[in-house]
This record gives C-alpha cells, structure tokens and sequence, in this order.
C-alpha cells in the first residue's frame, strides 16, 4: 500500500520544488501515473481481501473506491487551473497542498485495518476539505457553508468515537479483518440501540441522510470545483464505505433499527428530487440530486442483501463520476458566464457543440441511461426494495421519473434554447475541459462493460 | 442452418459501421447521409435473405448467447433472439427506414446538421434493433430506453424552439412512467422466476402474474401512447416529420405493442390482464380517432391516427391475437410511414404550411404525392386487396366472431369508421377543391430523393400486406366461417364513414362556422386532457417541491430544528451564564474604587 501512499505524499514537495510553469504539468501527470498504479488494486485474485501489512488492506469493496479516489486527482487538478490562473504562486501551491493531502488521508481511510485509525482519518479528511472550502471558495457564505459541514459531521461523528471506545473494550478488537470473523450478535438492549445510532449516525450525516443534509447543499455551491468534485464523487462515500463496513457489527440490530431511516430515505429521496425541479442554480441542483442518489445508497446498504451491497457500491461509483463531471461542467459554464444561475446560460449548445455533447452524456448517465452503471447500481437497488417491500416501487419509480425529469431540465435549460445576448463573447471550450470530461466519461462507459469490478465484496 | 443468425447478426452489425467511421473520421461530411442511406439498404437486403430462408424451413426460434457476467445465481447474457417476429420486423423497419433516410435526404437538404440528424436516426434504428431482437429483459431495456431517449434527441431536433424542448420533455415524461411499470415487471421476474431470459420465464410459468402484467401493460401504455399516456404522440409532431414518419408511426411507438407480443405466452392464460387490455385498446383507438376528426395540423391527424391505429393493436392483443396485432404492425409501417412522408412533401412544398385549410387543390400540383396520400389513407381505412385490408379486415373479423366484450368491440367499430372519416377529411381538404394557399408557393415534387422514397412505399402499401399475410402462420386458429352480415361489417363501417365524412364536408364547406357545440370543443381540445393533466399535476408537484420541500422543510424546518436553534441556544445560555456584561465603565470604576479604597485603607493603617 505504501507504493500508492508514499508517492502520494511526495506530491506535496513535488508542488513546493516546481518552477513555476511546471506546477499543473507536474502534479498532474505524476497523479496520473499514482492512479494507474492503483488500478492494478482492482484484480482482486481470491475471495478473501488483499492484505499488505497490519496496517493496510484491499478488498472489492475498497478497492473501487480507492481508484476512484486517486482517479479523481488529476481530474480535480485539471479542473482547477482556470479558477486559480489569478491567485499567487505560493497560494497555488498551497491549494495543490491542501487536495495531496486530501488525497493522503482519503487512501489511508479506505484502506486501513482499524477501525479506530478509519476513524481519525476520517475525520483528518475534514481538516484540508474545510481549508478548500473557506480559503477558496467564491462569495462570503463560503464560512457560514464551512461551519455547517464542520459541525454537521463532527457532531455527528463524535458518538462514534465513543461507540468504537466501547467496542473496543468489549470485544478487545476494532480489525475489520476480525469483525467479519466474529459473528456475535449483539444483545438486545436499549445501551446496543444506542450504540447502533452511534455508529451509523456519523455515516449517515455524511452521506447524507434526509434530514441532515442541509450541509451538502452548502457546501458544494461555495466550495471552489475541485472542492465540489471531492465532496461529491468521495466524501460522501466515505459515509457509504463506513456504513457498509460497519454494519456488519450491528447484528441484529440493522433489522428494526433501519426502519426509521429507510423511510426517511425513501421520503427525502423524492423531496430532493422534487427541490431539484425548482432549482434555478446549477450547482444547487447537482448538489440536491447527489442527496437523492445517496438515499438510494443508504436504503440499500440498510435492506441488507447481497444485491443491495451491490448495488450500494456500483451507485457509489457510478455517482461519484456522474456528479464529478457534473460539477465540472456546472464550472466551465460558470467560469464563461460567471453566473450559477441556469436560465442565463441557455442556448449553448449553438456556441459550445462539443461542450454539449458532454452535457448530454452527463445527464443521461445521471438519469441512469442502460446500459450505464447508473443503471446497473439503480436497478439493483430498486430491486432489492422491491423485494424487500412490494410498495417501495411506487416510490422508486416516482424518483426514476423525477431523476430523469430534472436531469433533462438542466440540459435543456442550460443547452437548448435561444442564446441570449450576454454569451455572444464568450471563450471557446479548451482542450482542458474536453479532456477532462472524457477522462470522466470513459470509465463510465468501460465499466460498463464489466461492471462486475465495482460490484463490491458480495459479488 | 446457423448461416441463419450470422447473417441476421450481420445486417445488424452494418448499421455500426457509419457510426465507427464518424469516430475515425474517415469519410466527408458532405455525403455522409447518402452513406448511411445506402448502408442501410444494403442492410434491409442482406438481412432478407435469412428471413426467406426462416420462412422457408420453418424454423421456430433460435437464440444465441454471449455471457456477460453472472451476478450470484442470476445469468446476465448478452442474448439475440431470432424468432418468427424478430425476423419479419427486421427486414419491415429496415426497409422503411432506408425510405425515411431517403426522404430526409430532400426534407433536410438545407439543415446544416443533416450528418449528425442522420447520425440520431441511425443509432435509433440500431436500438430498436436491439429492442426487437434482444432475448432477455435487461438487453430489451436498453433498447426501450435507446428509443425513448433518441426520439427525445429528434423531438428536440430545432432546439431553438420551445415547444419542441416542452415536446421532448414531455415525451421523456411519459415513457419514464411507462418504465416504472417495465422494471417492476424485471424485479417481479428476478424475484420470482429468477431471470429475465424470456424462454426461461414462459418455461417456468410463473402462478398469479397480474403484478409483472400489469407493470408491462403500464410500459407499453407508455410506449405506445395509449390512453392515460397519450398527449405526447401528438406533442411529438413537434419534431421533423422524418422523424415523424420513423419514430413516432412505424418503428418507436410499436415498441410498446411488440413488448406485449412478447409476452403473450404469459398474457393468454390470465383473463384479467386480457380484458383490462382489451378495454385500454379500446378506449385510446376511439378517444384518439374522435381528437383527429377536428385537428386542423395535417401532422396532428395523421398522429391521432397513429395513436388510434394503436389502440386497434392492443385491443388485437387483448383478444389473444398476438399474431394479428404483429401483422397490423408491420402493414401499418408502410402505409402510415408513407402518409407521414407525403404529409412531409406537401409542407415542404407550401413552405412549412401545416394547416389543412390553407391547402386545397394539391391534386393539380402535386399528382403523384395526391396519389400516395389516397392510396396510404384507403390502405390505412381497410380497403381491400390494399395492404391494411389483410391485417384490419382480419382483426375486426376476429373481434366479431370472439366471444368478447360487447362495448369494447362496439367502441373499436366506431373508431374504425371513424377512420374513413378523417382520411376524408385530410383528402377533401388538401388535395381536392380549390387551392387556398399563397399563390407564390413554388411546388415541386420531382425531386428523386422524394419520388423514389415515397415510391417504395408505396409498392409497399399496396403489396407488403399480402405477401406477409402469406407467411403468417396462425398459432391461435381464426374463424373460418361466419355470416355475411359479419364479413362485412368491416368494410360497411368503413363505407360509411366515408360517405358521411364526404357528404358532411361538401355540405358545411361553404357555410359559416357557428358557434362550436361542446362535441366539437371536446373533439378539437383533444377531450380536455391536456387542459387538465397538462396544467393541475404539474401545478401541484411544482408548487409542492417549491413550498413545502423546499422552502418549509429545507429552509426553514431543517435550518431552524438543528443548526439555527443550536446557535440561538448557545448565544442565550453563554450570554445567561457569563459574567462578563461588556460593561466597562462599570468595570472600570469598580476597580478605580477598590484601588482608592484599598489605598486609603492601607494609608490610614500606617
């Protein structure tokens, strides 16, 4: 593991020791070259997980996730270019800092064996993703936006620190590799009610719950793009990934405890979907539709088959792309009409051909389009909903309708139409842009070929 | 015999071919389109000779299989299967389609765009392909949800224009509630049988299957514009009428019947299910003929018709004939996609003039497309020996001699004369009596793109029923013997929709339009629907998801519970508890007074 750690750390003196044109060049070729290291994570030979020392370890269900993660380093550093082209060297330098260290953390999170070291890096992710947030985002609500996201996950996390102390004295062991060994079911008691809410609460914050959601709304239209993506395509999973991983502790008590938050879920699922109707700010509206995905997400990670594990994760995956490059869409608008607001940016398809194009493909992913692993995440989902209550697919189906809906209002608002008059001198899309879109899209449409190597440890 | 799919499999691969060259970049932009246009006929041709030869030996089906991943016990194949309705569609839609591409070659010579719109129907047709052959649930919704998103692409081909944008929505809309009931149908069959493989779920046979029915009835509901699901056909005119000739008569729209058609084997043992759908066909086949009597847009008739021409097919698969509803599919192609394309011409022709009032007197300027327009209405009435006569004739025969729902067959024979009555009506209106369009419209039909297209099909309806009614082979046996009066009731429906609808426009062509009755208001506001569903749902979610989602809950409930509370509590209690007042003059003087106080104090101790 620490072939994929240590380059990633030696990323920050690459920053500091660059001459000054050479910074984007540098950090984002060698993040490239770190991510396809990691692909070979992916070729998971046997059905255990891939250990690497005490510390470390991969398994189908982390390894995804991993890629993912040093996939989107250069993406983000590639995005980020225009938004800093006027910030001083060392403030550019800083930034690129702040998102290696993010990088840092966030592999060892996903890969680490203890839940106690899971769960200082997690909250150790918070620390750059807060310096991004307030340093660099646009307007002054960008610190109001970085105290919500703050104190809505350490609120939420602090119990569990105190459940994990607990668990630690109980059973003398926090080792993810133990815990799927030790198959004690927890006693029936108000104190394990308690230490269930514990532990799924910090997750749930962070996915994030209907309810608790008001942070994410927040924080993706202040942070600057490269905040946004991280939020959206990572951040979020690390409360899927958690949730996934915890949950196998928490027997018996998923199986009546779950009931409140799944029809929570299923309830905020249609609501932000139906917010995302009224949106008429573009990153508000991917912000809320990332809500709606990760209900999904939390309902099948709450039902508890292995269908809906898999499901879990191949929405984990596929969203984190899709709102990724939505988001990076979302900014080349922005940074052409300087405006989030939709209705101003109509018509660019007339302008932007091949930059439509790429919306159109953004939004068909994100309307889970077959055969894309939207699609293969929704429809396992809804299946395991199904199975597990019949009527769950009115309200499914609702959000099917209603994703589709506000994802083809955003093309159309955006794309389709008369131009107006204030876009006649906009910028070309550079090459940039373009190649950053199609470095998201192309491993959407690859895994949809085999999607079988995001479909997590239940496969 | 395995030449059979390999050549199948090898017609459908060349329609891949213009699309990977436009990634290669390897041909000219300028004749792009004829090149799609002729890929596509080589297509239709090599993929007739395996349906000669399947017709030939009579061969029941074959399937083939490429896995694809396993996903604990459930086999995810990528699957074709070649069937007796695979194998007639395939040749049907490729032969009208390189006729469409052919047409659109004239109709939207002058598009700047005309590569990438022949790049749209291309990847339509190759998703309808996959929906027609696919075998299993998950490869035909790739192909349900192909066609539903291309035809939102070409809907919304002029994206300059609102209504088109609305027009494409809309039709997004209505499919995906259609889709609802398609994947409730895929997790009822996962849940139950395990697979979605066709073969494999007849053969287990599942008990109690009204819910998996139901969902597919609801999917093609939506598909196929039926009743309930209806107003986005009409809407779609919106688009170019290629498109509306490809898309929204032949090809798309059937989606939905075809789904029902392969489902068959489950549907004829579940009586529910079969008069629920018998009475939806029923309902759209009259409600849609009664909204065309008095639509003025010569492309909103022939949509209306379409719809209806639908409803006649699931009303077929409601009386258990899935081989008739597949017959009327395939003759309906030809006749209506032409209808479509000398709509097309004559629009063009008077400067994209839609409305039948101002045409008149065609049949002097434009013979030949007058021609078609007559010979594609009389195919689309029933008129014998035509093509639509072999499958409408049989379906109303069959209707009569079953034993079935009296008003549903009652409510079918109306729309069927119906039908004679707004073919008039387009026929009284634009080709006959005097021209009422500008008189410096220059018409010009004798461009071969147009001829030659729309001659095809037009060999095609007057032949293309026959020779597929020829090499039918009827699973469920039709009546061989009924009376006359039964025989004819077809035809004497049709005979007198005819002389009515012409008597009645002769009559009332000269005289003052009075003030319109309420049949007329509901016939001509297409019975209110879109008035009402079109405004009080979408007013109600959208004030919902803007009042009470957005602003109660998310602005106000939420902001206030958790984190505006919090702070408000924290200030109040720190301000309670603190000692500290800010009160520094106070402060001050309290200290200043000590200090003199203790300074006295200890002076005065001394």
């Amino acid at each position: 593991m620490l072939k994929i750690i240590i380059p990633t750390i030696m990323l920050m003196p690459l920053t500091w020791l660059s001459k000054k044109n050479m910074i984007w060049i540098n950090t984002t070729t060698y993040s490239l070259l770190i991510s396809l290291i990691s692909l070979s994570l992916l070729n998971q030979p046997n059905n255990n997980s891939l250990n690497f020392s005490l510390m470390f370890f991969s398994d189908p269900l982390s390894a995804p996730l991993l890629v993912l993660t040093t996939w989107l380093l250069p993406l983000m550093l590639m995005a980020s270019q225009h938004h800093l082209s006027k910030e001083p060297l060392i403030r550019k330098k800083l930034y690129i800092t702040m998102l290696a260290m993010l990088q840092t953390f966030l592999i060892m999170t996903f890969t680490t064996t203890e839940l106690i070291s899971f769960y200082i890096l997690f909250e150790a992710t918070l620390v750059p993703t807060l310096i991004i947030i307030t340093r660099w985002g646009n307007q002054t609500e960008r610190l109001n936006a970085g105290l919500y996201f703050l104190f809505y996950t350490l609120v939420g996390s602090l119990p569990l620190l105190v459940a994990l102390i607990s668990i630690q004295n109980l059973t003398g062991s926090l080792n993810f590799l133990l815990i799927q060994y030790w198959n004690q079911a927890l006693p029936d008691s108000w104190s394990n009610i308690f230490l269930w809410l514990a532990c799924m609460m910090a997750f749930m914050v962070k996915m994030p719950l209907y309810g608790l959601h008001l942070w994410l709304p927040k924080a993706h239209v202040e942070a600057p793009i490269a905040g946004s993506m991280v939020l959206a395509a990572i951040l979020l999973k690390l409360g899927g990934y958690g949730m996934l991983r915890i949950t196998m502790m928490l027997n018996p008590q998923t199986n009546f405890m779950a009931y409140p938050f799944l029809m929570l879920s299923l309830w905020g699922m249609i609501m932000t979907s139906s917010i995302c109707l009224r949106q008429t700010d573009l990153k508000s509206l991917i912000a809320y539709s990332s809500v709606s995905h990760m209900a999904l997400v939390i309902v099948a990670v709450l039902i508890q088959t292995p269908w809906s594990y898999m499901g879990a994760t191949a929405l984990m995956i596929a969203h984190g792309l899709t709102s990724s490059m939505l988001f990076c869409l979302a900014n080349s608008n922005y940074e052409r009409t300087h405006s989030r607001t939709m209705i101003l940016a109509r018509g660019l398809q007339t302008l932007l051909p091949l930059m439509a194009a790429w919306w159109l493909l953004a939004s068909l992913t994100n309307l889970a389009l077959p055969p894309s692993i939207n699609l293969i995440g929704e429809l396992f989902v809804v299946m395991s909903s199904f199975s597990w209550s019949n009527i769950t697919i009115i309200l499914m189906g609702a959000n099917i309708t209603i994703t589709a809906l506000y994802s083809l209002y955003m093309l159309i608002t955006t794309q389709r139409g008369k131009y107006t008059h204030h876009i006649n001198s906009i910028k070309p899309s550079f090459t940039r842009e373009n190649a950053l879109m199609a470095l998201h899209m192309t491993p959407l449409l690859l895994l949809s070929l085999n999607p079988k190597i995001i479909l997590g440890f239940t496969y | 015999m395995n030449m059979l799919s390999s050549l199948m499999l090898a017609s459908l691969s060349v329609l891949t071919l213009p699309i990977m060259s436009s990634i290669l970049n390897t041909h000219k932009n300028s004749t792009y389109p004829h090149h799609v246009k002729n890929i596509i006929s080589y297509a239709f041709i090599t993929s007739l000779i395996p349906t000669m030869m399947f017709i030939h030996s009579g061969q029941e089906t074959i399937i083939s299989n490429w896995h694809w991943m396993t996903i604990q016990t459930l086999k995810l194949s990528l699957s074709f299967k070649l069937d007796y309705f695979s194998m007639i569609f395939v040749p049907v839609a490729l032969f009208v389609t390189w006729s469409i591409m052919e047409f659109s070659l004239w109709y939207m010579h002058s598009d700047p765009y005309i590569t990438r719109f022949f790049k749209y129907l291309l990847t339509f047709l190759i998703t309808m392909m996959i929906l027609v052959t696919a075998n299993n649930l998950f490869q035909l919704f790739i192909g349900w949800e192909g066609v539903g998103i291309m035809s939102f692409l070409l809907i919304g081909w002029w994206y300059g224009r609102t209504d088109a944008n609305t027009a494409a929505l809309q039709a997004i809309l209505y499919n995906r509630i259609g889709d609802i009931g398609f994947i409730m149908a895929m997790a009822w069959f996962l849940f139950n049988a395990n697979t979605w493989d066709l073969q494999q779920i007849f053969m287990l046979d599942p008990n109690l299957t009204n819910l998996p029915l139901l969902g597919l009835l609801l999917a093609a509901t939506g598909k196929s514009a039926q009743f309930g699901l209806h107003p986005w056909l009409p809407s779609a005119m919106e688009g170019p009428t290629p498109v509306s000739a490809l898309l929204h008569s032949s090809t798309m729209v059937v989606a939905g019947v075809f789904l029902l058609i392969r489902f068959h084997p489950l549907m004829e043992n579940n009586k529910t299910i079969q008069s629920l759908t018998l009475c939806l066909g029923a309902i759209t086949t009259l409600f849609t003929a009664i909204c065309a009597l008095t639509q003025n847009d010569i492309k909103k008739i022939i949509a209306f018709s379409t719809s209806s021409q639908l409803g006649l097919m699931i009303v077929t698969i409601g009386i258990n004939q899935p081989y008739l509803a597949f017959l009327h599919i395939c003759t309906h192609a030809f006749f209506k996609a032409m209808l479509f394309m000398c709509s097309g011409s004559i629009i063009h022709s008077l400067n994209d003039e839609q409305d039948i009032r101002k045409m008149g007197g065609l049949f002097n300027a434009m013979p030949f497309t007058t021609t078609s327009l007559i010979i594609g209405s009389l195919a689309l009435t029933g008129m014998p020996f035509l093509t639509g006569f072999y499958s409408k004739d049989l379906i109303i025969e069959t209707a009569n001699t079953s034993y079935t729902n009296a008003w549903a067959l009652l409510m079918t024979l109306i729309a069927t004369s119906l039908t004679a009555v707004y073919s008039t009506r387009i026929i009284f209106f634009a080709l006959l009596g005097q021209p009422r369009f500008l008189p410096l419209t220059t018409i010009n039909e004798n461009n071969p793109f147009l001829i030659n297209s729309i001659k095809r099909l037009l060999i095609g309806s007057i032949f293309a029923g026959f020779f597929i009614s020829n090499n039918i082979y009827p699973t469920t046996i039709p009546e061989m013997t009924m009376p006359i009066y039964m025989k004819l009731t077809a035809l004497t429906v049709t005979i007198l929709g005819f002389t009515l609808a012409l008597e009645l426009s002769l009559i009332t062509q000269n005289l003052k339009l009075e003030h319109p009755t309420n049949m007329f208001k509901f016939s001509n506001l297409l019975g209110y629907y879109p008035t009402i569903m079109h405004r009080l749902p979408p007013l109600a979610s959208l004030s919902m998801s803007q009042k009470s989602a957005s602003l109660l809950l998310d602005s106000i409930w939420l902001e206030n519970i958790l984190p505006k509370s919090i702070s408000q509590f924290q200030m109040k209690t720190s301000i309670l508890i603190s000692t500290q007042k800010g009160q520094i003059k106070l402060y001050f003087l309290s200290f200043l007074i000590t200090l003199t106080l203790s300074m006295l104090l200890f002076n005065l101790h001394e």
